[in-house]
């Protein structure tokens, strides 16, 4: 059975912290194509991960995952770019 | 304040953000493995950190706001008190896991609303490692930002 635990808890804090995520304030450029690679190392790192912490419901972190992925609809929903 | 070369600022972003997810995982971990509320939470605050330190006060694409730090910080001493004040009202103790109810004290409809969705059956635990580990992301982030803060006043005092 999957756990909706970590999965809503996770979504909820990474909407919190990535609602914070400013990008165009320095020289360095982010773009679209930017979060691919840190959406696509951060599956990597899930799944290295494993089933942490012990649910047996998915060979992958689904807090980790839930995490990035409300850091990312945070950005995209609550971020003010300066 | 900035000291980071191009390489760096490339890095750290991505870093911070993987880092932030790892400290939500520990949180989220704290009831059935090593880790809990102040680990999780400092680890968010060490991706903040990282992102302050190498883009530099006012440059950080992680910056919180006064707000933001007051409220979050806010949220998780109230939340923890306030969770331990309905233990103390529904069980008799304070802090009691009214979540789990070992004692049957508890209406059925309190516990199951309180109750974690996982299958640890492990009640209020998480909810209070998620309040910590939001007061000590705040916190610590709250420190290093105040003395970046200081420090630009200095550099530019000087």
């Amino acid at each position: 059975m999957l756990s909706l635990g970590p999965i809503i808890f996770g979504l909820i804090l990474g909407l919190v912290i990535g609602s914070q995520i400013k990008l165009n304030v320095s020289d360095a450029k982010f773009t679209k194509a930017s979060f691919i690679v840190i959406l696509i190392a951060g599956i990597i790192v899930a799944w290295q991960s494993g089933n942490y912490p012990f649910y047996t419901d998915l060979p992958i972190s689904t807090a980790f995952l839930s995490a990035l992925i409300g850091i990312f609809v945070g950005k995209l929903l609550f971020a003010r770019s300066k | 304040m900035s000291q980071g070369s191009v390489i760096l600022k490339l890095i750290s972003l991505p870093i911070s953000i993987l880092l932030i997810c790892l400290g939500i995982m520990t949180i989220l971990g704290g009831h059935i493995t090593p880790g809990g509320g102040f680990q999780g939470g400092a680890m968010i605050a060490s991706g903040i950190i990282l992102s302050v330190l190498v883009y530099g006060l006012g440059n950080s694409p992680l910056e919180l706001s006064h707000l933001y730090i007051e409220v979050f910080e806010s949220v998780g001493a109230l939340g923890f008190v306030i969770f331990g004040l309905i233990g103390l009202f529904v069980g008799g103790f304070y802090l009691y896991n009214f979540g789990t109810d070992l004692l049957n004290v508890v209406p059925a409809a309190i516990q199951s609303v309180f109750h974690y969705p996982d299958v640890t059956n492990a009640g209020i635990i998480p909810y209070l490692n998620i309040f910590v580990g939001l007061k000590v992301f705040a916190g610590l982030s709250a420190i290093v930002i105040a003395f970046a803060g200081f420090k630009k006043i200095v550099e530019e005092g000087e």
